[in-house]
């Protein structure tokens, strides 16, 4: 590879700006703080450095991704253009792109790698819980590893399906060419590994020990590590708004002529249930965040109860971001769901108006339950009938999700295929996810179960048995479109049986463990639990052998094997799957006309295209 | 359509036959040794709660697995069959759709209003409910401070002379509130077997009724992520009858008679130095 | 290969999204960002009326805390002024008067980088700090805050100027309809041509600096008049 290549706005330059950049802003930041440096001295912490170094960091990091060039030459009012990035081939996956598509696999890319490294942390978790006292983890670094376990998997994830696959498919499936702000959508996707390393740097400021949900005022009592959780989130949450935005502004105004908001595929509705979760939500969290900021780095008393502030205030406003947060994890499962399972049913959408109220109704609903994670906590507790009462109802929405699956299974014709399986699994899951989070809304069960290890396990089973099987469903079904191979499917199901076995086998315990007393985030618990800990644990370690089948099978069959895809393997009727595998960069020859929902199984139509459009050469004349 | 078919009959078999075995499980099996036991009224009631949801899911739980295990096994394209075929254009069936929301809006709203009556019922049903609580229990209390620090609790005896202990002793038979309160970061007292669940928050006096009646020991854990040694801040605590009790606290008054003077006046809340602050 | 779509690479053709496309995301953009930022806002009104009601240790509020009313009037002027100057601008160039447009702009510009600066002076000249109680740390957080969108916003302005600056000859009119995209069901010109993108561009600019002066107005009432 020559010098040339190197230099230039790429990955390369983006992590030495990156890196230079924080050490500028670290200095810059010790520079700023100079004369109040004896308040620092004492605790040997400097926050301000710290978050300054962060910033710079970032901002140098997307210049050298290229990121400023838009903004600068729109400065001097010089014309827009997409053509950053030409280059070709595999330099395009390593930079600033805008192809929709390459941001989709950049996303899967990215963000398994991420989730993988917030795997390994479960691991060690329970490796230090097959013993009731210590093992081998000190107080302090097991804490820092079960913070940053939910941290990344919470901030990840958010973005897990909708990442990948909304931004890959949703242009096609409304009959797109791009999203409606390009430049933004390859943001998100960069926001997120920045965001990624800065939480991974927490180790070396001492980590952090508040977990993911960072409750005041032991997050001002933190030492520096807590900042790269602030940080960390408050990038995510920024590359959420903006994903949400992009996403709702492409569906309202990109689709193709004939694709009516109910002939919108299910997963697309899903999508905007979602973006509008992340649009309203993740604002109300980066304010939560930098109120933190300003608390420890500009000493303000926004969550210092001793000083006008409230620690009430801080969970008040996380759980009003987080209880949407859970809902911006669960929803784009469920339009996976919805969308593999007429594919392998071979029939229509059953109840498609009840899917999308369903979909939409948690959207809504989910604004108005937060406090049941506040339900022991004192908080307005004269109220807590109107959330026990809400969250109940939020079963509903939920309701109709399974009742619209359940219908699509009817009279079907039944495939178990690799991604059918995931999505049957998801059901079986969701539904022990579903119930046991009835426990958690009724106040007088949530006395027990209540931060102990059943609702750990009740929202595992709903986010990792619900969004990461759905996530693995959407891999093992679309992916072939993306890079135009195929999957082993042998390996495929060893991966889902051993995953589904080990997944069931490691949380349902876990939910009797929380029923006899276990709570939540301790490194040492009651001897007469160890038994049923070492099953879990075992039962871990298993899992997560599954994922290493997942990646040789990734590995062997889009490396090695290159079993060529086809245009449609799964005889689907929705348009991506009419197009080639992979997707040409410009989409579509010419924009196609919609005469329906992509559902049309058994009816007379062939596919959902109302015309069959006209080959033309790619190119128009400009 | 789908109601009158062989195959809606015989899931509706399924479920009703699936629920009737497995409803008196739940009910005479499950529903007794659900958590917390027995020790206290409000601990029963959690039971009886448990249960009633328990009950309450089994026909829908029933129902879905029935349904999914059927249709696996019989609408499973055959083996072999390669030529894919479509199934039956259905886009949905309104009297099963409406027959599914009023079921399950029924379900919910049972629910939540059996809930309300448990919690008011049950004195707050042993949770933190804020410093003022609708629902009281008649009759003389027993106030008993929680005060949560970084890593243990301690509990006062206001009407002990505000004695200050690092053992949690309670009466038998005797109405207890716990005033639930921190010194530093958020805590959470959960006492396993009595069926009280607390937060503590500096500040903030936090009540929890609950009524012992069983002569025993019970488990004390923080289940609140509050820093470095949170996995340590463990305790047992013992019901005693009144007798032992008035021993006790007379034991421990004198014990800490030296220590009184230096103690901050008995409040609802402290506030250790207003100059404080954190980070 | 498929009916649909040919393999090839050209970015051009994903570029030439039709302005009338791409106007209606300009303007559903600034909308959804719009209401982001009210929740962001909404986040401080709750910390305003919580801690306010919580009063915690009473220092909530020191009789030495007092916000700077004079001047918080004169910022919210400002950013208010502002804001109806853009409006009138994006009024005036959907109108074709590309003269008005570009001389108002530049006073909403102007105003609105005046009430940045004069927000600047009142931390300068304030008289407490952050360390002074809850309505402080809010009081900080909020307007500080406030003006960094009020910033972002004027950039905004500022690269919408430029451009009308740059292309002034050209003219926003002078359609070229034509099978630019590819699509014969979707005419207009090019976004070659960057001119055709100012005028959305100002109409969705206006809308959301109105919703932001609003914001201005709400935190003037509750900050410095409450």
């Amino acid at each position: 590879m020559s010098l040339r290549r190197l230099i230039g706005f790429n990955l390369l330059s983006a992590v030495v700006l990156g890196v230079a950049g924080f050490y500028a802003g670290w200095w810059l930041g010790h520079q700023i703080t100079g004369p109040s440096i004896a308040y620092f001295s004492a605790t040997n912490q400097n926050d301000i450095a710290l978050f300054v170094a962060y910033l710079v960091g970032v901002v140098g990091f997307l210049v050298g991704l290229g990121f400023a060039n838009y903004p600068v030459q729109r400065l001097l009012g010089k014309p827009p253009t997409l053509r950053e990035k030409e280059q070709q081939g595999a330099a395009r996956y390593f930079g600033l792109c805008t192809d929709h598509k390459v941001v989709g696999i950049q996303y899967l890319l990215g963000i398994g790698a991420f989730i993988f490294i917030g795997g390994l942390n479960a691991m060690l978790i329970r490796f230090e819980l097959m013993r009731p006292t210590h093992l081998v983890w000190n107080g302090n670094n097991y804490l820092t590893l079960v913070g940053v376990h939910g941290t990344m998997m919470m901030g990840m994830m958010t973005s897990g399906i909708l990442g990948p696959f909304a931004n890959y498919f949703v242009p096609l499936m409304i009959g797109a060419r791009r999203m409606a702000f390009p430049r933004i959508e390859a943001l998100t996707f960069w926001l997120l590994m920045a965001a990624g390393t800065i939480l991974m740097t927490t180790f070396a400021f001492g980590g952090f020990p508040t977990g993911w949900t960072g409750y005041a005022p032991l997050n001002e009592q933190a030492n520096m590590g807590m900042d790269a959780y602030i940080a960390f989130f408050a990038l995510v949450g920024l590359s959420m708004t903006l994903l949400g935005l992009n996403m709702l502004a492409t569906v309202i105004t990109m689709r193709a002529p004939g694709m009516t908001w109910g002939r919108l595929p299910i997963f697309v509705w899903a999508t905007v249930s979602t973006s509008v979760l992340m649009l309203l939500a993740a604002p109300v969290l980066i304010s939560a965040l930098l109120m933190l900021t300003m608390d420890r780095a500009a000493q303000t008393s926004f969550f210092n109860d001793q000083a006008g502030g409230s620690s009430y205030l801080y969970e008040n406003l996380f759980w009003f971001f987080g209880h949407p947060e859970v809902y911006i994890l669960a929803l784009p499962g469920m339009g996976i769901l919805l969308e593999i399972l007429p594919v392998f049913s071979r029939k229509p959408l059953w109840g498609y108006r009840l899917a999308v109220t369903g979909m939409l109704g948690i959207g809504l609903m989910s604004f108005l339950v937060w406090q049941h994670h506040l339900f022991v906590s004192g908080i307005n507790a004269d109220v807590r009938p109107f959330y026990m009462l809400s969250t109940e109802i939020i079963s509903l929405p939920t309701g109709f999700i399974f009742i619209c699956a359940l219908g699509t299974l009817w009279k079907g014709r039944i495939r178990a295929t690799v991604p059918m399986l995931f999505s049957l699994a998801w059901l079986f899951n969701f539904l022990i996810g579903g119930l046991s989070g009835v426990f958690l809304s009724d106040v007088p069960s949530d006395v027990t179960t209540h931060g102990s290890f059943f609702s750990m396990a009740h929202f595992h089973y709903t986010i990792m048995g619900g969004l990461l099987f759905a996530f693995f469903a959407g891999i093992y079904y679309w992916v072939p479109k993306m890079t135009g191979y195929n999957f082993n499917e042998r390996l495929g199901k060893w991966h889902f049986w051993i995953m589904f076995l080990a997944f069931n086998s490691t949380f349902g315990p876990l939910l009797v463990i929380g029923f006899l007393g276990m709570p939540r985030r301790v490194v040492t618990y009651a001897g007469y639990l160890q038994g049923a800990n070492d099953w879990v644990s075992v039962s871990a370690f298993v899992l997560g052998a599954s994922m290493l089948i997942f990646l040789a099978n990734l590995i062997w069959s889009q490396v090695f094997a290159r079993v060529p895809t086809g245009v449609n393997p799964w005889g689907s009727k929705s348009i991506e799957w009419q197009l080639p595998s992979p997707v040409p960069v410009h989409n579509f020859d010419r924009i196609p006309t919609f005469g329906s929902d992509p559902y049309p199984y058994g009816e007379d139509a062939g596919s959902m295209l109302a015309q069959r459009p006209v080959v033309s050469p790619a190119r128009p004349t400009p | 359509m789908w109601s009158r078919s062989s195959d809606g009959r015989r899931i509706a078999a399924i479920t009703v036959i699936g629920t009737a075995i497995v409803l008196p499980l739940v009910v005479f099996v499950l529903g007794p040794n659900m958590p917390p036991g027995k020790a206290t009224e409000v601990a029963k009631g959690q039971v009886t709660d448990n249960t009633v949801l328990l009950v309450v899911m089994t026909p829908f739980t029933v129902f879905i697995l029935g349904y999914l295990v059927y249709a696996i096994v019989v609408f499973r394209a055959p083996k072999g069959e390669t030529e894919l075929r479509d199934g039956a254009s259905m886009r949905g069936h309104m009297p099963s759709q409406i027959a599914w929301l009023v079921t399950t809006t029924a379900a919910v709203l049972f629910l939540a209003i059996f809930g309300t009556t448990e919690l008011l019922a049950n004195n707050g049903a042993g949770s933190g409910s804020g410093p003022n609580p609708v629902a009281k229990p008649s009759g003389a209390m027993l106030p008993v401070q929680v005060i949560g620090q970084q890593w243990e609790f301690t509990y006062r005896y206001p009407t002990y002379g505000g004695v200050e202990t690092a053992e949690l002793v309670l009466p038998a038979g005797q109405e207890v509130a716990f005033h639930v309160t921190s010194l530093d970061v958020v805590h959470s007292f959960w006492a396993y077997e009595l069926g009280v669940k607390a937060d503590a928050n500096p500040g903030v006096d936090n009540v929890a009724y609950v009524k012992p009646t069983k002569i025993g020991t019970f488990q004390i854990r923080c289940a609140e992520l509050c820093g470095l040694w949170h996995g340590y801040m463990f305790d047992t605590g013992r019901v005693v009858g009144a007798a032992d009790f008035n021993t006790w606290i007379a034991a421990q008054r004198k014990q800490f008679a030296g220590v009184e003077k230096y103690l901050p006046k008995y409040s609802p809340s402290y506030s250790p130095d207003p100059t404080f602050r954190a980070g | 290969m498929s009916e649909l779509a040919h393999h090839s690479t050209d970015y051009s053709v994903v570029e030439s999204e039709s302005p009338q496309v791409m106007a209606r995301n300009l303007r559903v953009a600034s909308q959804l960002w719009a209401s982001a930022t009210v929740f962001f806002f909404f986040a401080f009104l709750f910390a305003y009326f919580y801690l306010r009601s919580l009063n915690s240790q009473h220092l909530w509020h020191p009789h030495t805390v007092k916000a700077p009313v004079g001047l918080g009037t004169v910022i919210t002027a400002c950013v208010v002024v502002s804001a109806l100057a853009g409006w009138y601008a994006a009024r005036r160039l959907e109108a074709g008067d590309e003269r008005s447009w570009r001389s108002a702009g530049i006073a909403a510009l102007a105003l609105g980088l005046a009430a940045v600066v004069l927000q600047i002076v009142e931390f300068w000249t304030i008289g407490f700090g952050p360390t002074e109680g809850g309505f402080a740390s809010v009081f900080l957080g909020w307007t500080g805050l406030y003006i960094l969108f009020v910033l972002g916003t004027m950039y905004w302005l500022e690269t919408l100027l430029a451009t009308s600056f740059r292309y002034r000859g050209a003219g926003a009119a002078g359609h070229e309809p034509g099978e630019a995209s590819g699509d014969p069901g979707r005419t207009g010109d090019d976004i070659d041509r960057p001119i055709s993108l100012v005028r959305p561009g100002a109409g969705a600019f206006a809308f959301y600096w109105a919703v932001l002066a609003v914001i201005g107005v709400a935190t003037w009432l509750i900050l410095y008049l409450l």
